[in-house]
């Protein structure tokens, strides 16, 4: 039985699907990443502009920052609220 | 040209009159727009007239402002005066005084009519234009338009040559083909209607009559019977009464009574006519109506003719008046006398033959006794014919029944002897036969006990086999259970979950096409036994896991974002834990509840717990169940399996 065992596995494909109770937290992860990212994104956008534009004033920088981190926000509610619904994944759908 | 000189004449208007302006301006304005070339092309000829009027009618103020203001300049002031319908026209058009007014007002007038002429041909000529491309108005054209209809009827002659070239040169009407000469039919020709003449006189015969009504009428029949009777000498004599008799009515009513004289058999009456000019009495014919014979017929005819001769004649003067009366006096005794001769043959006839039927009759009943007397003679005698043949018959009918009698007899007899000889044949077959059966039946009773025996022994053997094959059966039986074993061993004991294909095709071939077997193991998701599923340690192990992040979502409202799920998963760490079979149907309750079970082993109630969550707690905990139906799936199908093993033993004997 252990020698046949080794044979007979075949390469099943898995699937790249996360698991279900992993949804979560990946939804969490990429809303951390994207935060950062776009934070930071606007952020350093702002202080360009300060540089560039404004004189070195501080509010350009904030307002970059709170541009990015808004939109980071506001694609995680999104993300969270479309993944909220039953998934109709693995149902049949009958079309009349 | 009209144009440029007004064009010229504008500026030195403007410079001379500015007081006078605006109504000059209408006026001119007016006027010019009107002789525009341009423009005068559209309206009919007719609408060009009114532009010179209306300058002089168009109310007296106005006129009386252009005189004013041309009374104001010097050479034109006169001109109004002269002509009155031109006068204001020519004060605006032409206010030049240096040009001679007189010749250019005969031109104008010239230019006018060439101008009405070329436009009212123009009209006429777009009027027939527009007539033959528009039906309506080719009506109201050919109405209306003085000679309109013949010259729209031209073009339209030409458009059919153009269209009928092979007709091109006929006109219309029907060609007179050759010279001849034409034919005039006067007025007066043909039939005319005209009141019929009330003719009195219906003249059959020729020749002069004198009085034509009175004198034809009698003859005409009188000739028609004439000839008849000539005819017909062998005609029967109703027919000649019949033809005479209306001859004689006749007579009656036309002659008048007083001058007839009417006589018993004959009418010969001398008939004075009521001709005034002569004293000439026409002699009347003769009938006999009683005359049948064709004897006196023809006599009769010569008399007549005599008559109609002499009347005929109308010199004869009554000459034979006389000597005709008495002749015809004479020709009716003649027929009497003929019908007298006729009676008494009559009555000599009519007695013969009263006689000739006495004696026919007397004849007949001697013949008719005779006859009687001669039908009973023969009567007796047929009688006794009769009876002596019949006794004949009787008695050789008599011998011929006995002698058939006879025959059939003996023949019975015959048929009895060979009937009992058949009969003692018969009994000594079935004899035979009998003992025979007898022998048989003694050696079969050997035979039976023999074939009992050997069929015992196949009995024998089948049992054996029978219990071979049950034999055959357990061990299959104990196969499959082992099988069923090693598959669920395998499934218990793994560390991972491992695909299990092997064991269950294993168990498939042990089977051996059980249909129940076969059954249960289709009901198993391939992706069960491709992927292998989680023994229950694991599954407890990862439902745990699950159960934490379920946690997390417990208190997330539907259509959570960001927010609502970050207070969810603050909130959640400070929630008092659950523990046993809590009640209620929260999140936290439902998972006590399924570890509880789970603890227990009772995986279906826990499946059915977790399928009662809802939102997110559901999402998350999908894959678990869904590993959990699987496991409850392929452990039914196992339990079927075994099942069928256990009653296959059972079935066998």
């Amino acid at each position: 039985m252990a020698d046949e065992t080794p044979k007979t596995t075949a390469p099943i494909p898995r699937t790249t699907r996360p698991l279900s109770e992993a949804l979560l937290n990946e939804k969490w992860d990429r809303c951390a990443s994207s935060f950062l990212i776009r934070s930071g994104l606007g952020l350093s956008f702002g202080v360009v502009f300060s540089v560039l534009l404004f004189k070195r004033r501080a509010w350009p920088a904030f307002v970059g920052l709170g541009f990015g981190a808004g939109r980071a926000w506001e694609e995680c509610d999104n993300s969270f609220k479309r993944a909220a619904g039953p998934s109709k994944d693995g149902l049949r759908v009958i079309r009349p | 040209m009209l144009r440029a000189s007004i064009l010229r004449a504008r500026p030195a208007l403007r410079s001379i009159a500015p007081a006078a302006r605006p109504q000059w301006r209408v006026a001119q304005r007016f006027y010019a727009d009107e002789k525009k070339p341009g423009e005068t092309a559209i309206p009919n000829p007719a609408p060009t007239v009114p532009p010179s009027n209306p300058t002089v009618s168009d109310g007296i103020s106005k006129s009386s402002t252009v005189q004013t203001t041309s009374s104001s300049r010097t050479a034109p002031v006169e001109q109004p005066a002269t002509t009155p319908p031109t006068g204001p026209g020519s004060a605006s058009v032409a206010p030049d005084p240096v040009q001679a007014p007189k010749p250019k007002k005969k031109r104008r007038i010239r230019r006018f009519l060439f101008q009405l002429i070329l436009l009212s041909t123009l009209g006429y000529a777009g009027g027939v234009y527009y007539s033959l491309v528009s039906d309506n108005f080719h009506d109201f054209f050919t109405e209306f338009v003085p000679f309109g209809e013949d010259a729209v009827g031209y073009f339209e002659e030409r458009e059919f040559r153009k269209r009928f070239p092979g007709r091109a040169g006929q006109p219309r009407l029907h060609p007179q083909v050759s010279g001849e000469n034409k034919v005039t039919i006067p007025g007066k020709s043909g039939l005319s209607s005209r009141p019929a003449e009330a003719s009195g006189s219906d003249l059959a015969g020729k020749g002069p009559h004198v009085s034509a009504v009175k004198e034809s009428k009698p003859v005409d029949p009188q000739t028609s019977a004439a000839g008849s009777a000539s005819k017909g000498a062998q005609e029967s004599k109703k027919e000649a009464g019949h033809k005479e008799k209306p001859t004689e009515s006749s007579s009656h009513d036309l002659l008048p009574k007083g001058s007839s004289k009417a006589k018993a058999e004959s009418k010969a009456a001398t008939t004075p006519t009521a001709t005034a000019s002569t004293p000439i009495t026409q002699l009347d014919h003769l009938s006999v109506p009683s005359a049948s014979e064709p004897v006196v017929q023809d006599v009769v005819k010569i008399v007549n003719d005599i008559i109609t001769a002499i009347n005929a004649d109308e010199s004869h003067g009554n000459k034979y008046d006389s000597a005709l009366n008495k002749a015809k006096s004479e020709l009716s005794k003649v027929v009497a006398d003929i019908n007298l001769l006729k009676e008494s043959t009559q009555k000599s006839a009519e007695e013969q033959i009263k006689a000739a039927h006495s004696e026919f009759d007397s004849a007949a009943k001697e013949l008719v006794r005779r006859l009687d007397v001669q039908m009973h003679d023969q009567e007796t005698h047929w009688k006794e014919e009769y009876e002596n043949e019949r006794e004949r018959l009787s008695a050789t009918y008599k011998e011929k029944l006995q002698s058939e009698l006879d025959a059939a007899h003996n023949v019975y007899e015959q048929r009895l002897k060979n009937e009992l000889i058949e009969q003692s044949i018969a009994l000594q077959k079935a004899f035979s036969a009998s003992v025979r059966k007898q022998v048989e039946q003694e050696r079969e009773g050997r035979l039976g006990r023999l074939n009992e025996l050997s069929s015992s022994v196949a009995e024998l053997e089948k049992l054996t086999a029978e219990w071979n094959s049950v034999i055959e059966a357990n061990l299959k039986t104990q196969h499959m259970v082992v099988a069923v074993e090693s598959v669920k061993a395998a499934l218990e004991n793994q560390v991972v979950p491992k695909p299990f294909t092997g064991e269950l095709a294993a168990l498939k071939e042990i089977a051996a096409d059980d249909p129940v077997v076969s059954a249960a193991i289709a009901s198993i998701n391939p992706a069960a036994y491709q992927r292998g599923i989680p023994n229950s340690a694991q599954l407890i192990d990862r439902f745990r896991r699950v159960a934490h992040e379920v946690r997390k979502a417990a208190l997330l409202p539907e259509d959570a974002g960001v927010a609502s799920h970050i207070a969810s998963l603050a909130m959640s760490k400070v929630l008092f834990k659950k523990s046993g079979l809590a009640v209620g149907q929260d999140v936290e309750a439902i998972l006590a509840r399924t570890e509880v079970l789970l603890e227990e082993g009772d995986l279906d109630a826990a499946a059915r717990e977790i399928n009662g969550l809802q939102g997110w707690a559901k999402v998350l905990s999908k894959d678990w169940l869904s590993d959990a139906r699987r496991v409850l799936e392929v452990r039914q199908a196992l339990d079927v399996i075994g099942t069928e093993a256990r009653l296959q033993s059972l079935l066998v004997d």
